[in-house]
């Protein structure tokens, strides 16, 4: 489903042609280049234009400030950049997960539920932790031993996951503070809010484990050419599988994260779906090759906090923000598409 | 069901399995979704004497199968032509929004009507484009234009906030168009069967249906067989939009007013109902009855939880828990089949 119509001719016209053509590598670096360089401008045009436009955008505290606001929706975007490594870009027959937000809201209903029950902390960041990685489980076994659509069967998972979530809760916010919660929702001396921290902490494990290892290089290797992988003898169905787990505990993270942000669980987590997903998939314009990397998705949450920061500050009304994010997606990835026609 | 779950493949290689015992499952497998939904109706029914009453599905269709069966009827054309439509909850928004809106400026009620099926079928118009033009796939495409389409409505919408029509302005004939009835029958009734068979003319039995399944199976093939692929992409796009629109117009007749972002809540269920209605039949495309049998499953699911004393919250996991359940019956044994 990835065929994008009708382009499938030009990029065969276009592979012929370079197989007759003297191959032009100055051209195609200049373009690969021009799009990665592109990507970074608009970062740097954005922050440039915040830091003129307001004088309380270029600050310390501010800039902190963001970085911890995006924790909730980097972990859960880690996780889905994580699905769709491992599985492939194509979103229907890829690897997705989108019960992540749903997966965020159960757990952090679990967190609230067992905090007001009386458990301590430890408990709490066990079972949300448990829940997380059962939800994976649970996605991970539906689409590799059963063979659902990923799409599919995370989309059953997250209804199954939101009704839990209104059974646990009732449909109301369940305010909670314990000193864990406290201390996260907190900063430190510096004025650094500790949920910035954290996703800088997840985002260098996942860089480390994703990027650099020997598991992460066979994680894409599994998404990129499932086939291949398989006859070059890796244990296909078991990256999958751990794919899954990863983005379900990042749920689990999330849903502690967010539970500290709120003071509490509150309704409405699902709501974070679709920017989870525009997050994920415009990470791919800052890496090399345009594939999905865990650096990536963490400067494309930094950009779209930083986009809805500035606008905040510019006291431009935040009506705009979802358009504007919504263009920037497509304007990105029809840049892609265009590079990746004049490639091939 | 417990013919297939038991396993019937031979340890000996060679050995074929048995073949009336494969035609039998392979009709199992392509009527599983009406054995299903006439199962669950038996079940509902022995459970609550009220489930088999005319009343109850009355209320089952009119209240939660109409809007639901209009939006998967939309999302099962993107789906047959190999994509996806998420914008079909945007277009559901803006043409409430533009109909209840003209409305209140005093438009006649043709005109309000015509100006929500414009909104909605600008947003087709728009996807057609990003997908043909600039070669974006459908799910990234509609992804952006779900985005756009909740900043255009909050900034016509003054933030998001509902518009309500008042009493006084609401012209009779939108209050027919909800709750009116002819001969019996609820009027949105109509509405979704009219659009169910152009729907099904449209795709099973026109060059244009084939030349969609075509390119939804192989894009390739049908671009090199000299199908127009993307003109017809932007018309599947568009009549989505428009169908789309149709059920934006009667959800807001409904309630008479405008609610932001309500055809959120139908974009999930609509998805699940076109890729649930693909295993119906032999040839495992999407297909507009198969979507009405799965948007009424849903519907009946739902129904039949409430009234067998499930509350609401425990009827969201019963119901989540039962798609899961047909998905997982289905590709587990389609799989099944493809090994055999």
């Amino acid at each position: 489903m990835s065929v994008s119509y009708g382009t499938a001719a030009v990029e065969q016209h276009g592979s012929f042609a370079s197989r007759t053509m003297p191959a032009r590598p100055a051209r195609r670096f200049l373009h690969r280049g021009l799009l990665r360089t592109g990507s970074l401008l608009v970062f740097i045009a954005v922050f440039t234009a915040f830091s003129l436009a307001s004088p309380l955008f270029l600050t310390f505290a501010n800039i902190v400030t963001v970085i911890g606001q995006s924790a909730v929706v980097g972990i859960l975007a880690f996780g889905l950049t994580s699905v769709i490594i491992g599985g492939g870009a194509d979103v229907v027959r890829g690897g997705i997960d989108l019960s992540l937000a749903s997966n965020l809201g159960l757990g952090s209903a679990v967190y609230a539920s067992l905090v007001q029950a009386g458990y301590g902390d430890a408990a709490a960041i066990a079972a949300t932790l448990a829940v997380g990685l059962s939800v994976g489980t649970v996605n991970a076994i539906s689409i590799v031993s059963i063979g659902i659509l990923p799409l599919l069967a995370t989309v059953a998972v997250m209804n199954i996951c939101g009704g839990l979530e209104l059974v646990l809760t009732q449909n109301t916010a369940i305010s909670v503070s314990t000193p864990l919660l406290d201390l996260l929702s907190g900063t430190d001396r510096f004025g650094i809010p500790f949920l910035a921290y954290v996703i800088v902490a997840v985002a260098a494990i996942l860089i480390v484990t994703l990027q650099y290892t020997a598991y992460g290089l066979r994680l894409y290797a599994v998404g990129e050419h499932r086939e291949a992988a398989r006859a070059a003898g890796l244990p296909v169905q078991a990256y999958v599988v751990s794919s899954y787990l990863i983005s379900g505990l990042c749920g689990g993270i999330a849903a502690i994260l967010y539970t500290a942000l709120l003071s509490g669980s509150t309704t409405g987590s699902g709501e974070m779906l679709l920017p989870v997903v525009a997050t994920a998939l415009l990470g791919n314009v800052f890496s090399g090759r345009l594939l999905p990397t865990i650096g990536g998705t963490l400067l494309s949450t930094l950009l779209i906090g930083f986009l809805a920061n500035g606008f905040q500050l510019l006291h431009v009304s935040s009506y705009w923000v979802s358009g504007i994010q919504g263009l920037l997606i497509l304007s990105v990835v029809a840049a892609t598409s265009l590079v990746r026609r004049r490639r091939s | 069901m417990t013919v297939i779950t038991s396993s019937p493949t031979s340890p000996h290689q060679g050995q074929r399995p048995d073949r009336r015992d494969s035609t039998f499952r392979r009709y199992l497998l392509q009527y599983g979704l009406l054995i299903a939904l006439l199962g669950v109706s038996a079940f509902f029914a022995a459970m609550s004497p009220t489930f088999l009453t005319t009343a109850n599905f009355a209320s089952i269709l009119v209240n939660s199968f109409a809007l639901p069966a209009i939006i998967a009827i939309a999302m099962t054309l993107a789906v047959g032509s190999g994509g996806i439509d998420l914008s079909v909850a945007t277009a559901v928004d803006l043409a409430s929004l533009a109909f209840v809106g003209t409305l209140a400026a005093g438009w006649p009620v043709p005109g309000a009507i015509l100006a929500g099926l414009g909104a909605a079928a600008l947003t087709g118009i728009f996807n057609g484009l990003l997908i043909t033009g600039l070669n974006i796939t459908p799910f990234l495409a509609t992804l952006g234009t779900l985005f756009i389409g909740r900043s255009v409505q909050q900034v016509l919408a003054n933030g998001g906030n509902p518009v309500y029509l008042s009493s006084s302005k609401l012209p009779a004939a939108v209050k027919f168009l909800a709750h009116g009835s002819f001969l019996g029958v609820p009027l949105p009734l109509y509405v979704v069967g009219f659009i169910a068979l152009v729907a099904f003319i449209l795709l099973e039995l026109t060059i244009f249906g084939r030349g969609v399944r075509a390119i939804g199976a192989r894009p390739q093939v049908a671009y090199f067989s000299g199908l127009r692929v993307r003109r017809d992409i932007v018309w599947i796009y568009l009549l989505s939009a428009a169908i789309s629109g149709v059920a934006g117009i009667l959800l807001s007749a409904t309630v008479s007013a405008y609610i932001p972002y309500s055809g959120n809540a139908f974009l999930l269920n609509a998805i699940g109902a076109a890729f649930i209605g693909t295993t119906f039949g032999a040839r495992g495309h999407a297909n507009i009855i198969g979507t009405i049998l799965g948007v009424l499953l849903l519907a009946i699911v739902a129904n039949g939880l409430l009234l067998v004393g499930w509350n609401f919250y425990w009827q969201q996991v019963g119901t989540g828990a039962f798609i899961f359940l047909i998905l997982a019956f289905s590709f587990a044994s389609k799989r099944r089949q493809q090994r055999a």
